[in-house]
């Protein structure tokens, strides 16, 4: 065993559940991590945090809307001297979804902050691993993604996108052992983004799901619910026949 | 997004309605007109945390830790960071809060607006004593960098969130050598006993507090268990776990009554044999006991439940304190998880810090007006004749004018009021119209 320690990229780095994967990450192992989003001051916090709690990181201030960005460049180079343990891409937006439907430009941003964007950085990600023949490659997607439904499918298409590229690329790279690719479903859980929303039963604190999605990581099943109990929720929802579905107001 | 959302204090008497303000991140600024009050993990007791048809701005997502030097055990954080969350991080590092209440279910900025005192106070004085600096964020957009002397910080501890916006703090930590603590339980009978015991630990244990049973009458008066702890060498630096149990439901009105208080209040007064017991004992049984249930406020059901704190102080002696035991006694009102102690004489940092040196009995009662109020009253009569006062943050109907009068620095704090901040507490406290 080496005591290398365990290197990651995190790719919006300063969602509520990634910030609790991360100080799960930096519970267990020594960790050397590269926070990349747009807020320089949002990455220092989250850096600061993480520093505190024994994690080495630097931040990348980058847009992931620009394709003229830096961030490849860098991940390729720092492969060479450190291969990646993890590329973890976390970024994401919960729309309003009558505004954004009725606003063309706002809902193409929205399809492209969900999918195009996680899609476009998920292939460079796995060119890296494939090239060093390591690492795990993270993404999170969302119970949202698996079956369309009235009160949220905007967020939810572009998240079952993101599904079906990441299923089919572990079909390309079937043949790659030492290469994993997770998808992590958050169900509904408690952050920011969820914060105007009246909280049932079947939320989830973020360091709950945190938790369990660096112990998803770790293990790299295919797809992960987080926490697992909503895989049974979301088999009882895709199989509820359109006609009883669009009683309810899901 | 603005999204109005229903607001409770741990009582659950009058939820308020207000507009949601949820920042993931520290604010540059308010947005909106207010008024404006901070609500951390809403666990006062009254009304203090609400602000009905204003702005509550939710903390709980400011939760990141900024700095800690291991060395010296100075920690500084967002102000939504959790007690529990700050346990968590420093007692594997061998670093404990300096005084904590009985829960470890509230946040920083919430420990500080209420100038939260607990177990050691005798020795260590209230959670503000230990308060190094802080970022206070008001609604003209000015930020302010408060420290020791500054009265601004002065007005904000134990200014029940009404200075501004806590967005972070930083505080000194003690050094722990285990999570365990040597514990001694003693039953006692009276207040003067109480008193005795209290006396001869207060210089050798760091910590000290008695259980007092309110509802047993007669001969029994006045029995408890004195429970005193200080910091072990013995043991490990292992963390609490959190809570497994939830209340699963609010229970019915009739489960709390005298009859099942008392049966539960004599089992646990005689839950060991002989004077005393020794126990070797993590901090989260010894420092929170109810942690280990969420939501366990929903035992006293939908009409909700009053705390009453009050202190009597030192000069007064016992006295005036036997008589609030015997009146609560005979109304048997009470519930159980009643708590005794004495307060020592570190000066209160805050202008409205609630302990002064004396007796502070705190004591749960389930919401069943008129009766309870009216027990209130009779028991306002003995602690305002003995010049005590009553704790803000406990309270959801403390009179006006007994507020204005037992914390005699009201005028000097109402000048560093941020104009723009209120709450149902304060409403209340400076409506024109009060009953006497």
């Amino acid at each position: 065993m080496s005591t290398r320690p365990y290197h990651a990229a995190i790719f919006g780095a300063t969602s509520a559940i990634c910030i609790e994967t991360l100080r799960a990450m930096a519970r267990e192992k020594t960790t050397k991590l590269l926070l990349i989003g747009r807020h320089p001051g949002r990455l220092e916090s989250v850096a600061n945090d993480l520093r505190s709690r024994g994690a080495e990181c630097t931040t990348l201030v980058a847009d992931f809307l620009d394709p003229k960005t830096n961030w490849l460049q860098i991940l390729t180079d720092n492969a060479q001297s450190d291969p990646w343990d993890l590329l973890l891409i976390a970024h994401g937006s919960l729309p309003d979804q009558d505004t954004t439907l009725r606003d063309p430009e706002s809902l193409a941003a929205e399809l492209h902050i969900n999918f195009t964007s996680p899609a476009v950085i998920a292939a460079a990600c796995a060119q890296i691993l494939v090239k060093q023949n390591h690492g795990t490659l993270a993404v999170f997607g969302s119970v949202a993604g698996d079956r369309g439904r009235g009160s949220n499918f905007i967020y939810g298409s572009a998240k079952a996108g993101i599904d079906t590229f990441l299923a089919g690329m572990r079909h390309q790279f079937s043949q790659h052992r030492k290469i994993k690719i997770v998808t992590l479903k958050p169900g509904m859980t408690d952050t920011p983004m969820t914060s105007h929303l009246p909280k049932g039963p079947l939320f989830s604190s973020a360091e709950a799901v945190g938790t369990q999605s660096w112990r998803a990581i770790q293990s790299a099943p295919p797809v992960a619910y987080l926490p697992g109990w909503w895989k049974f929720i979301m088999t009882l929802i895709r199989i509820l026949p359109s006609s009883l579905l669009h009683r309810t107001k899901l | 997004m603005t999204a109005t959302k229903i607001f409770h204090s741990w009582g659950k008497l009058r939820p308020a309605t207000a507009k949601l303000l949820a920042p993931a991140w520290i604010p540059n600024d308010l947005p909106g007109t207010g008024p404006f009050l901070a609500y951390g993990l809403g666990r006062s007791y009254g009304d203090s945390c609400l602000l009905d048809g204003g702005t509550m701005i939710e903390t709980r997502f400011l939760d990141r830790i900024q700095h800690f030097d291991p060395q010296t055990g100075i920690l500084r954080a967002e102000s939504g960071i959790t007690l529990a969350a700050i346990l968590r991080f420093c007692v594997p590092k061998g670093w404990f809060l300096p005084t904590t209440p009985g829960t470890s279910q509230i946040t920083l900025g919430g420990a500080i607006a209420n100038d939260v005192h607990g177990k050691n106070h005798h020795s260590a004085g209230c959670f503000g004593n230990h308060v190094r600096m802080l970022d206070l964020l008001r609604s003209d957009g000015s930020r302010h960098t408060l420290r020791p002397g500054d009265p601004m910080l002065a007005a904000t501890i134990g200014g029940l969130g009404l200075t501004g916006l806590i967005t972070s703090a930083e505080i000194q930590l003690v050094p722990i050598r285990s999570a365990h603590l040597d514990v001694e339980l003693t039953r006692f009978c009276g207040l003067d006993e109480f008193m005795e015991i209290s006396a001869s630990s207060s210089e050798t244990w760091e910590h000290t507090v008695a259980w007092i049973d309110c509802v047993a009458s007669g001969n029994s008066l006045g029995r408890g268990i004195f429970i005193r702890g200080k910091w072990s060498d013995r043991g490990d630096l292992s963390t609490h776990r959190t809570a497994r149990l939830t209340a699963p439901f609010e229970m019915p009105g009739f489960t709390l009554n005298r009859f099942t208080v008392q049966a539960f209040n004599t089992l646990y007064y005689r839950r060991f044999l002989g004077k005393t017991k020794t126990l070797h004992q993590h901090y989260a049984p010894f420092f929170y006991p109810l942690d280990g249930v969420n939501e366990w406020n929903r035992i006293y059901g939908k009409p909700g439940f009053y705390q009453y704190q009050c202190v009597t102080p030192t000069a007064a002696g016992t006295e005036p304190m036997k008589q609030i035991l015997t009146k609560i006694a005979a109304s048997g009102q009470a519930s159980f998880l009643a708590v005794l102690k004495t307060f020592g004489d570190v000066p209160s940092p805050g202008m409205l810090s609630f302990p002064q040196p004396g007796i502070t009995l705190a004591l749960d009662f389930p919401q069943r007006d008129p009766a309870t109020r009216d027990l209130f009253l009779q028991l306002d009569e003995i602690v305002r004749a003995c010049h005590g006062r009553l704790y803000p943050a406990k309270d959801a109907r403390m009179n006006a004018r007994d507020f204005s009068q037992t914390y005699p620095q009201l005028e000097s704090f109402k000048s560093f009021l941020d104009t723009k901040f209120s709450s149902d507490f304060w409403k209340r406290m400076t409506s024109a119209t009060t009953p006497s």
